[in-house]
């Protein structure tokens, strides 16, 4: 662990720009949970908010940077990791924290996701899952489920879903994990393991987007919604179910991998001083 | 106890899970067994991980032939747990039963009722002295006590073996001997303490209480303080979502005409924060200050 962990009491308040609040997010979107989650485990962690850049992308999940009372950086469609990632390289004593959204990293960004997971660069990812480009207007993303009604897909979804944890594992992130928003709790845990681990971290968050894809495909409001999702974390009760809640083959949560490959950043500062004759 | 003429010695175990109900029942089956009495043992421990009652049957004489014991016909009751022993007392021959409790508290989650912080559980009041009162004879001891200042808190239900001992016609050595095959190899030593201390502790008299013995159980008192909760809305931020009124355990939160979240069961609010942590819009705020108990 990075930081000493910090007994005082969390305020969100203390961590959010108040001027722009109330945020824009949609009423019952799950994202306002995950933000509260991060800064929570944030703050446990008792990092200076200025020693924190929090970088997003375009979406909903985008906007969410811009909540926060830190050095914050809101970059292009798919591209945080990459902005990222030089931030990361340029300041080492920062501490980078990337929301992203299932569109964002794993469509547009898909690629820049698994280089940095191949490159094991010390940063956290927080995807922001829910199923769907909600911002633009609904369109049908690579994690929506199965059959699913979206702007795109007006007669069901047909393509399977990525499995991101999955992908990230494979391509070698250093800590994976995945929680839904309901588990507020755990998931600040997570993200606090997240943070604290040295490498690239990559968190799904399993969000809910109640207006344009809970109301679409008849699954309720957002108590609905995050419920059936908290119940759609244990596979082995749900499946074959007819009644099947938000998502059908549920994907198990909690820390998923971890390792402890060689952390990027080390590797890269280490070659520059041999070049400039520095160290060993 | 001698063999009753006309029928096998019942002796009842009981106690909840993890504390070794299965293990005392064993040690007595096959002491009774190395005598060359016929045995029968049954049990139910199907709730045990999650601290629910265990009970052991254990007949033995010339000849057994049900497993179990009959209401009022238990020679002995052991329990390891006081809230078991007040279950089981009715299994107890009233007037030849002998009844050995420890005094140990453990409260189950279901006694756990009333849902305010630091609330009181529902376990059972009768006090120790007050059920020894209508026993004829036993000992309501606080076995866990004794076996935590030998070292080994797991070491009561030895304790206990040793009040038993007393009350059954086996010799110690054999007793010891039993024992010491049931028990780790490391606690062997902490066992034969263990024994020797309950055996003497209940040679004093047929009746003995520990004055002392006020049970170990925790009191929701002592895991949480009370505290004042107070709850403030932020009615610019709140967006109606419902969440916070549907997720709240104790449903007292609800929108009003302007779709707006209000605490309307301020009574019934706990401070779990539930409503606060899952509020996407960061509208809610708890703040719960720990009422300070005057000074005695
Ligand atoms: S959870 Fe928050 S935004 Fe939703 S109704 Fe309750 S107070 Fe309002
Ligand atoms: S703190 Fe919130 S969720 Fe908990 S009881 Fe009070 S109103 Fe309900």
């Amino acid at each position: 662990m990075k930081d000493s962990v910090n007994e005082a009491e969390f305020q969100i308040n203390d961590y959010i720009r108040l001027d722009q609040m109330p945020h824009f997010l949609c009423p019952g979107c799950g994202h306002g949970i995950a933000l509260r989650a991060l800064l929570w485990a944030v703050h446990e962690l008792g990092i200076d908010k200025d020693k924190l850049a929090v970088v997003s992308g375009i979406g909903c999940s985008g906007r969410l940077s811009a909540y926060v009372d830190a050095n914050s950086f809101h970059t292009t469609h798919g591209r945080p990791l990459a902005f990222a990632t030089g931030l990361a390289l340029a300041r080492p004593d920062l501490h980078v924290i990337v929301i992203t959204g299932d569109g964002d990293s794993l469509a547009i960004g898909g690629n820049h996701l698994i280089h940095a997971c191949r490159r094991n660069l010390n940063m956290t990812c927080m995807m922001l899952n829910n199923e769907i480009y909600g911002m633009t207007g609904g369109q049908v993303s690579p994690t929506t489920t199965s059959n699913r009604y979206t702007t795109t897909t007006p007669a069901g979804n047909t393509e399977p879903v990525f499995d991101a944890c999955a992908l990230a594992t494979a391509a070698g992130a250093g800590f994976v994990g995945r929680e839904v928003t309901m588990q507020v709790t755990g998931l600040k845990n997570l993200l606090r393991d997240a943070i604290a681990h040295d490498g690239f971290s990559f968190v799904e968050v399993i969000s809910d987007c109640t207006e344009i894809y809970g109301r679409k495909n008849d699954l309720g409001v957002s108590p609905e919604m995050m419920l059936s999702q908290k119940a759609g974390m244990r596979p082995e009760a749900y499946r074959n179910t007819v009644d099947v809640p938000f998502k059908p083959n549920a994907l198990e949560c909690g820390m998923l991998a971890k390792n402890d490959r060689p952390e990027y950043g080390a590797t890269y500062r280490a070659m520059v001083d041999r070049i400039r004759g520095k160290g060993a | 106890m001698a063999e009753k003429k006309n029928g096998p010695t019942n002796v009842l175990i009981v106690g909840v899970g993890g504390q070794g109900v299965i293990m005392v029942s064993k040690v007595l089956a096959m002491l009774c067994q190395n005598h060359g009495y016929e045995v029968k043992q049954s049990e139910v421990h199907g709730m045990a991980k999650r601290g629910g009652g265990v009970f052991s049957h254990v007949r033995f004489g010339s000849s057994v032939w049900s497993p179990t014991i009959p209401v009022g016909e238990a020679d002995v009751l052991v329990a390891l747990e006081w809230a078991e022993a007040l279950r089981w007392i009715n299994y107890m021959n009233p007037q030849t039963g002998t009844f050995i409790a420890d005094t140990q508290k453990i409260v189950p989650p279901f006694a756990c009722r009333v849902r305010d912080r630091g609330a009181d559980a529902m376990y059972s009041e009768e006090t120790p002295a007050e059920i020894m009162e209508n026993v004829r004879a036993g000992y309501a001891m606080d076995a866990t006590s004794i076996a935590e200042d030998l070292g080994n808190l797991k070491a009561a239900n030895t304790v206990l073996l040793g009040a038993l001992s007393n009350s059954l016609e086996f010799s110690v050595d054999a007793w010891l001997e039993v024992i010491r095959s049931f028990v780790p190899p490391k606690s062997i030593d902490i066992n034969m303490e263990a024994f020797a201390k309950g055996r003497e502790w209940a040679q004093a008299g047929p009746k003995r209480v520990d004055e002392n013995a006020k049970g170990r159980g925790v009191s929701g008192r002592d895991l949480h303080k009370q505290v004042e909760t107070k709850l403030e809305i932020t009615e610019e931020w709140c967006k109606g979502c419902d969440i916070c009124v549907k997720m709240c355990p104790e449903r007292c939160l609800r929108l009003n005409d302007q779709l707006i979240s209000e605490l309307h069961k301020p009574d019934a609010c706990t401070g779990c924060r539930m409503c606060e942590w899952l509020c996407p819009d960061f509208a809610i705020k708890i703040t719960n200050t720990p009422i300070m108990e005057p000074a005695e």
